[in-house]
Parts: structure tokens; sequence; C-alpha cells
């Protein structure tokens, strides 16, 4: 009692003013602190609805449907057995091993180039070139993503297709494991050549200098210096590089062919992401249908938090040359 | 030093190489072809035009009285005019290459001013207009004329009848009209909402806030924004700022506000992070100044930090 008391003397005191400047002082300090909130609350207002969205298939029953099985969902093998609105056999198993699968061979192919583009950019090429690779580099990773996807739909698809001829496999007009994880390797490419040449900037020229007073090559230094002090540098901008394949969506759908089954690991299998997933259709259905693509975004939240998770892991674990 | 290192040393400098004119070489390719694939299609109607079509199906009665109108001396040679109908066609080609045919002129006393539209009969503005595109002409009791049969054609088919079924016309489509000003419009009311929020939040988490837990709660909140990927920002606007606006306008479905509303959320951290960079580099002397000279904190801030950061924060947020 004696606390609230104390409390209402302190919001008593603090709207005592005793001008006009100290009421403006007030209101002002308000009016920053609400709109702090407000953007501060986004992340929770996401997490609340897509949260009561997405679990509403799990614990209703969907008009009559009967609730979808976690277990099965987490794991099956086939994205809807039986008739849209008539079945509850949703499963995302094969989605997740898809993504994870394209997503993870997009970096292996874009990691080295753009780790050895980002290099040749910092330490090699003459000031001219660089500068001019520099901000070709800097307008592709601001290029927005359906750009990619119309790349990859008008140049890659027919590539794919024809390739695929020439080996004798038919391939449904291009769309394929293949096409998408080139599309997704060029889009993340700029963003890790970026990145990763901001660190290899920032390793100390000391470092580089008493690397060759040792006697070392120019390019054993390169490799075995500087790569290796901007490890943990490179290594976020994999982390960032990996965020925007698994949440890559517009591109992907349009050269993913989007499997129904799976998982898809022939290079010339259409495959499906769950954001290829989520974004098929997603205007011209009502109901269960539409609620499971909530609870699909939760598994790609949940999924790119783990990545993230595991990759901050594997950055700490082969730790750190001071690079200050 | 040895051979073997000196071979392995260009190993690798040849791989860095490659990667490097690899990288570059593709990237510079998307923006070729880009340019290449867009480049033949802009021209000045790719952005007064709306982007589809408007299809109407011309219906006549019985016509009594023609044309007398003889023609016109502004057409063009290859112009084909009937007199009958007191309408000149031209062969054109779309952008995309296909043959067309063009309505060039209509006389004031053409018998096609009868017609009604087939689709809507209390359309009492229908009539049919210059720069018209005519896809067919269809006849009762013969073949349609057709516009792959050209402009000649089918106005020779028109001169030897006196009654036809119906004539299919469209407006010219293809243009970005609509879509350029619903974008500039969107970006506008985006930035109306993003900029005031973000920026005032920038100013407090940098000048107002105390340095405690809370703080750095609601900062890696906003931070974690940006790790959110586009579509679940969708998901978040189908979700909760649809059906926010269509309950208190009239609209019915994924709208405008809607979508600069999401859009704003994207773009709040990153309009917040950019006003912190320029407001961090304002000295603090500046402020402690200010503050020393009787000013309080938000006197501070307006008169002071941000006559100072301004420059900053707009190079910051003009994307």
């Amino acid at each position: 009692m004696n606390k609230t008391k104390k409390w209402i003397q302190e919001i008593k005191n603090k709207l005592h003013f005793n001008n006009k400047k100290e009421i403006v002082d007030f209101f002002v300090r308000l009016i920053f602190m609400i709109s702090t909130i407000i953007s501060a609350s986004f992340i929770i207002i996401i997490i609340i609805f897509i949260a009561r969205e997405g679990i509403k298939p799990f614990v209703t029953d969907n008009e009559g449907l009967g609730a979808v099985n976690l277990f099965r969902f987490l794991t099956g093998r086939v994205w809807l057995t039986g008739t849209t609105f008539q079945s509850t056999l949703y499963s995302v198993g094969f989605i997740i091993i898809n993504t994870i699968y394209v997503a993870v061979l997009s970096l292996l192919i874009s990691m080295p180039i753009g780790v050895l583009t980002a290099l040749f950019i910092a330490k090699i090429a003459p000031k001219k070139l660089s500068s001019v690779m520099r901000t070709v580099i800097e307008l592709l990773a601001a290029i927005p993503s359906i750009v990619y996807g119309l790349f990859g739909a008008g140049v890659i698809l027919p590539f794919v297709y024809n390739f695929a001829k020439t080996l004798g496999i038919q391939s449904p007009g291009g769309n394929s494991v293949l096409a998408t994880v080139i599309v997704l390797s060029l889009m993340i490419l700029p963003t890790i050549t970026a990145l990763s040449e901001v660190a290899i900037r920032s390793v100390g020229k000391d470092i580089e200098h008493g690397s060759l007073a040792l006697g070392a090559t120019k390019t054993q230094t390169h490799f075995k210096v500087i790569l290796t002090s901007a490890k943990s540098g490179i290594f976020s901008a994999a982390i960032l590089g990996i965020g925007r394949a698994l949440g890559e969506a517009t591109a992907v759908s349009l050269v993913a062919g989007n499997a129904q089954n799976g998982p898809s690991f022939g290079i010339f299998q259409t495959t499906s992401t769950l954001t290829s997933t989520m974004l098929q259709g997603l205007k011209e259905t009502i109901g269960l249908d539409y609620d499971i693509r909530f609870s699909v975004g939760i598994v790609l939240m949940i999924v790119i938090l783990i990545t993230n998770a595991l990759l901050n892991y594997v950055k700490r674990k082969v730790g750190n040359v001071n690079v200050k | 030093m040895s051979n073997k290192r000196k071979k392995f040393d260009k190993l690798l400098q040849t791989i860095t190489y490659i990667s490097a004119s690899v990288g570059v070489l593709i990237l510079s390719l998307i923006v070729v072809f880009v340019i290449r694939n867009g480049v033949g299609l802009i021209n000045f109607d790719l952005i007064t035009n709306d982007y589809h079509a408007q299809f109407y199906n011309g219906g006549i009665d019985e016509v009594t009285t023609f044309s007398n109108t003889p023609r016109p001396n502004e057409l063009a040679t290859d112009d084909i005019y009937s007199e009958k109908w007191g309408i000149a066609l031209r062969d054109g080609l779309d952008r995309e290459g296909k043959p067309i045919i063009e309505v060039v002129f209509i006389a004031e006393d053409s018998p096609l001013y009868a017609m009604y539209d087939k689709n809507n009969l209390e359309n009492t503005e229908f009539k049919i207009e210059v720069e018209n595109i005519i896809s067919s002409v269809k006849f009762d009791d013969k073949p349609s004329a057709l516009s792959i049969y050209g402009a000649e054609y089918m106005i020779n088919e028109l001169d030897a009848e006196n009654q036809f079924r119906e004539i299919v016309f469209s407006s010219l489509g293809g243009g970005i009209r609509g879509s350029l000003i619903t974008t500039l419009y969107t970006i506008g009311l985006t930035l109306i909402i993003a900029l005031p929020i973000g920026i005032f939040s920038a100013i407090y988490l940098n000048e107002f806030a105390k340095k405690n837990r809370l703080t750095r709660i609601i900062r890696s909140m906003i931070e974690m924004l940006t790790g959110v990927p586009s579509i679940i920002f969708g998901l978040m606007g189908l979700a909760v700022f649809v059906p926010l606006t269509t309950r208190y306008t009239p609209a019915t479905s994924a709208n405008l506000i809607s979508g600069s509303l999401t859009l704003a959320v994207i773009l709040l951290p990153i309009i917040i992070r950019s006003t912190e960079e320029s407001l961090k580099v304002i000295p603090d002397d500046f402020r402690f100044a200010s503050l020393a000279l009787g000013a309080n904190n938000s006197q501070t801030t307006f008169k002071v930090v941000l006559p100072s950061a301004l420059p900053g924060i707009l190079t910051a947020t003009r994307f």
C-alpha cells in the first residue's frame, strides 16, 4: 500500500511542470518513446500473429476436417495427400530437406567464387579496376530478387533444359534443382562478395607486412594470412548469404518447379522450397489450405534460426585472429 | 624458393583471377540480359498506356444510310479507306512485333457510330475511336475478317456487305502506367509512415534512452527485424494489416494501405540504423555545450543535434 502511494507521488512529481519548456520536453520524450515502442513491437506482432494463424491447423478441427498431425506434418514426403479442402494430410518434411539442400549447394558454389572475388578486389586488382568492380558488386547486391528470377526464367531455364537434353534427360522446361541452385548462388554472390571484401580490407596491414617480411610470397600471404585472419567476417557473410537463400521466395518459385513430393536430390528433378510452397496459390485459397501456409512460415523461421545458430557456433569454434 | 611452391602459387593466383572474372562476368551478364530484353519495348507509350487492353464487342442494327465522306487528304498512302463505312485502317506492329490493325480515321457521318456495346447495353458512351485496335470483324454469312489477313482484306470484306455481326476492338494495352503510378504511390505512402517512426525511434535510442537492459532488449528486437525474410513480412501483412484495413476502410481485400504498412515495417530497421549512424557522428561536445547553456534534452536534440545531423539523415534514408 505504501509502495503504491510512493509511486503515485513519484508520477505526480514527474507530471508537475515548472514552465512550458518542461511540458514540451515531456511530450517530445513521450512521442519518441512511443515510436520506439512501436518499432520494437513489430517483431512481437509478427511472431504472435504468424504463430496464431500457424498453430490453428494443429489445434482446431479445421471446420470438420480434423486436426493436422504435427509429426506427420514435419516428416512426410508428400505435400498434400488427397483432395484440397477435403484432406488434412499436409507435410513439409521433404520440403525442409529440399530447402536446406538447395541453400547449402548454392552456398558451396558462391562461397569460393565470392571470397576469391573479394580477395581480388581488396588486394590484387589495381585501384581503378577494383573501384569499378566494387561498384558493380554493390549495384548487384541492391537489385531486387525478382530480376534474378526473370534472369533465371529467361536464360537459365532454357540453358538447363538444353543441357539436360544433351545428356539425354527430359527436364520439365528446365525447372530443376540445378536452375534453382544457379539462381540462388547468383543472388547471394554479391552479398557474400561485398561483406567478405569489407572483412578482408579490415585485416591489419602489420600482419600482412609481417608475413611478407618473413619471406612468404604475396599469394601465400593472401591465402594463408589474410583469408585466415578475415575468417570470422567471411563466416558472417556466409550466414547472411544462407539467410538470403533460405528466405528467398519470388525468384525461387519462378525456377523451382514446385514439386509436390520428394525430397529431390537429382539435379534435374523439380524441387520446392518452403518459401515457394508458401507462395504457391496463396491468394487463391481459403480455410485450412490457407492457414497451413502460416505453419510453413513458422517452420521456415525455425529453420533459419537453427541454421544461423549452427553457423554462429561453427564461427566461434574455428576461432578468430584479432582483426583490428 | 622451391619450384613446387612457385607452381602452387601460380595455381592459386590463377584460381583467384578466374573466380573474380567469372563472378563479375556473370553478374554483368544479368544487367545485359535485362537491358537487352527490356530496351526494345521501352517507349513513351509504355509509360502512358494501361497494362490490360480493354476489349469491346460492337454490334450494329441494320444500316440504312452509309457514309459519304471522301478519302481525307491527311491519310498516308498505305492507309486503307472505306468510303462506305467512313473508316480508315492501317497495318501496324505491336510492341512484340505481331501484326495489328489500327484505326487511323473515322468520318463524322460514319455508320459505325451507331454501334452499341454487346456486353453492356446501357453503356451510352460506347464508340470506336482513332487508335483503337481492331482484332476481327465477324459476319453472319461468311468467315470473319481477322487482323492477320491485313487491313486491305478487312476493308474489302466490309465494303462487300451492308451488315455485320460484330466488330471486336480493343484499346492499346501493354503499358505500365497503372503500375508505375501505384508503385510511386506506395513508395510515397511507405515513406510517410516509416520515416517519422524510424527517425523518432533512432533519436530516442541515441539521445534519450538510458543505457540499461531495457534499451538493449529494444535494440535487439529492432535488429531482429532485419533477419526476417520478406515472405514472413508478407504473411504478417496478410494476417494483420489486411484485416485491419478492410475493417476500417471501404477496401474489400489486400490494398495499397496494407501494402505500404507492410513495406514500412520492412524499412523501419534500415531507417533506424542509418539515422543512428548519422546521429553518432555528431560530436558529444555539441550536446554538452548546449546542456551547459541551460537547454534541456529535447531542446538540445531539436536545435543542436538534428540540424547538424539532418544532411546525414537525408542521405542515409534516400535508399
